[in-house]
């Protein structure tokens, strides 16, 4: 079925669908284009090895998906995932009063998950407040939510302690809670 | 760090008895996105979120910006509509394809 492959085409049918697609992933549009670009190359390469099970769009699709976490691998080597000044405070360091319970309690967004998930400012409102997170936290908060990899498998690949994963999603959904507040529903009208 | 019971509301007197307090149950609802509590924790929790608005208001929060995540995570997501490769990388990656045929 290798016949149905038209790598020439590639880049202008599918270049810009993968490109956004590690954009949302990768914030740095210089990583995002190196990304789409070692993608097809590494697609060419398996030219011969495609199946036709899948379509080539999925199968493109597929290749960048790998990619993306080898890049996500490399970067590890560059940096350590312990909390940092860099990281921002946890927003909810003093939401509580003496007793535990909450000082200002957090506002219903009188929204539910599917619902929200519809909403397209909505999604845009958390990409924007996505790239406000320090790197680090951007980083882990995508592996996980947005890649859905399991806890472990982070854990494994970014080489870190489990109770240091969960306090940096727990922070990093704080961050996004509080940038989207902000955002987003305080400026409704 | 004088927490003196007559200041407390009777529903954080019944969650300082049972050991979950506002406090104590945000991180654990985080956590439990992410793994399953021993099951000691999970009642707690359970129970916290029973009695305490505020807290499933929060929770609601967190579940709905799973749901954004995942819908950004979708390769036909609503967001960056406009951005695309320009015509240079295209150019350029073309060449590096041709390259390599």
């Amino acid at each position: 079925m290798a016949e149905l492959l038209n790598s020439d085409l590639w880049v202008e049918q599918y270049g810009d669908m993968l490109y956004r697609y590690t954009l949302v992933r990768v914030k740095d549009p210089d990583d995002a284009e190196e990304i789409v670009q070692v993608t097809l190359l590494a697609a060419l390469q398996a030219k011969d090895s495609f199946q036709g099970r899948s379509t080539e769009k999925s199968w493109l699709f597929g290749i960048l998906k790998h990619k993306i976490l080898d890049h996500f691998r490399d970067l590890k080597k560059h940096r350590t995932y312990e909390l940092a000044s860099e990281d921002g405070p946890d927003p909810l360091e003093n939401a509580y009063l003496h007793n535990g319970q909450w000082a200002n309690a957090p506002k219903n967004w009188d929204t539910d998950p599917h619902k929200a998930a519809e909403n397209s400012q909505l999604v845009e409102a958390l990409s924007m407040c996505l790239d406000k997170l320090s790197e680090k936290f951007r980083n882990i908060f995508v592996l996980k939510e947005i890649e859905g990899l399991a806890s472990e498998e982070i854990c494994k690949e970014m080489e870190i302690q489990p109770t240091n994963l969960w306090v940096i999603l727990h922070r990093a959904r704080n961050q996004l809670r509080k940038c989207l507040e902000t955002s987003h529903w305080n400026t409704r009208k | 760090m004088s927490k003196n019971s007559k200041d407390l509301s009777w529903m954080a007197r019944i969650t300082r008895w049972f050991g979950v307090t506002c406090e104590d149950t945000t991180p654990l609802i985080s956590e439990l996105m992410d793994h399953n509590l021993p099951l000691g924790k999970r009642l707690r929790l359970k129970f916290h979120l029973g009695m305490c608005g505020v807290c499933r208001i929060y929770e609601k929060q967190l579940e709905i910006i799973r749901a954004l995540a995942r819908k950004l995570g979708e390769d036909d997501a609503p967001t960056q509509k406009d951005a695309g490769l320009s015509e240079q990388v295209k150019a350029r990656i073309k060449t590096a394809l041709g390259d390599q045929n």
